[in-house]
């Protein structure tokens, strides 16, 4: 055990805490105008967009080819109306097989 | 908010929606413990950060700072301008559960990570229940935790390029929960385009956290203008109905 790594996870662990925390302690002072709410109810949505653009193009930084197949059979499997773990399967089998062949 | 459920079968629906979200944390959570172990870090700190920060991206950039030789001050300010994203996402999801006993709630706020927040948010509004989520964080804790301590006790021995091909699964469960609701509405898509475009550039402007942040609040706040939700409000008032 080094005693700096323990203060650091300390340290990260506080501050990770205090934002996720936080709505919890106040949600029940808060109230939202209509506006507010729908404003809430777009944010899992544009934040979801903005969690998978750009970032999935790098998921292998030096081939982007890995990232494109697999969003494509993603969302493919997804447009079909497969299940989320039936996506995430299929996303990693098509990627697996582009490392394997190519 | 009423539910037909008993909480116990919340629950166990909850964990049960957390399960693609486990295979997309394998890798993440192995490769973070790889690095750690690298960057000096003993087997007990690196299950430990796991355990207690629970944000895979901020750990792995800790882990990639001490290789670099950066102070402990520098990584924890980093870590906190990186999940300061929770801070909305934990908002979105607090609001279901205002009237819920505060201590299940401080509980409950601190599994809000990314893809708990994904998967609970896209639930259809009659299950976004306290129990719900409780189940859904306990598979996500679980997962990230197993998966440090199996990127600990198996450095070397996965194959490295089936832990590659996995780096794609975080993705592909933020696409697969996100395009039904896209294919149902096509203003919604419109917006989760608009965010996507101007997310890849605000991130050639600014660091890629602050990036996020900016271009999630600003397109939500561009969505009141245009986007209707109106089938999924119809829905929403016929679940609060009495």
């Amino acid at each position: 055990m080094h005693p700096e790594i323990l203060l650091m996870i300390l340290g990260m662990t506080l501050v990770t805490i205090l934002p996720r925390v936080l709505p919890a302690v106040f949600i029940e002072k808060m109230s939202f105008g209509p506006r507010t709410e729908k404003f809430l109810r777009l944010v899992p949505y544009t934040a979801m967009a903005a969690m998978i653009f750009p970032g999935f193009l790098t998921v292998d930084a030096s081939r982007m080819d890995i990232g494109l197949v697999g969003a494509l059979v993603a969302g493919a499997l997804a447009w079909k109306k497969c299940p989320v773990m039936v996506c995430v399967l299929g996303a990693i089998g098509a990627d697996l097989l582009l490392y394997l062949v190519f | 908010m009423t539910s037909t459920q008993t909480k116990k079968q919340q629950y166990l629906a909850g964990l049960r929606s957390g399960l693609p979200v486990i295979t997309g944390f394998f890798p993440v959570g192995i490769a973070y413990a790889l690095l750690a172990r690298q960057a000096g870090m003993s087997p007990v700190e690196t299950v430990l950060m796991s355990a207690t920060v629970l944000a895979g991206s901020s750990q792995i950039m800790a882990a990639g700072m001490i290789l670099q030789g950066a102070g402990i001050t520098a990584i924890i300010l980093a870590t906190f301008v990186l999940n300061l994203r929770h801070l909305i996402m934990s908002t979105c999801v607090m609001r279901h559960f205002s009237g819920e006993p505060a201590g299940l709630r401080l509980l409950s706020s601190f599994g809000v990570v990314d893809e708990s927040f994904a998967v609970f948010c896209m639930e259809p509004e009659e299950n976004r229940t306290l129990f719900r989520f409780l189940g859904l964080i306990s598979a996500v804790y679980l997962a990230w935790v197993s998966a440090a301590a199996v990127g600990v006790l198996s450095a070397g021995i996965l194959p490295q390029t089936l832990l590659d091909s996995m780096g794609i699964a975080i993705y592909a469960l933020f696409i697969a929960i996100l395009l039904p609701s896209l294919r149902q509405n096509r203003r919604l898509a419109l917006l989760a385009l608009l965010t996507a475009i101007c997310n890849s550039l605000f991130s050639r402007l600014l660091p890629a956290s602050w990036a996020l942040i900016a271009a999630t609040l600003l397109c939500a706040a561009l969505g009141t203008a245009f986007v209707d939700l109106q089938t999924d409000g119809q829905k929403e008032e016929s679940a609060d109905a009495p």
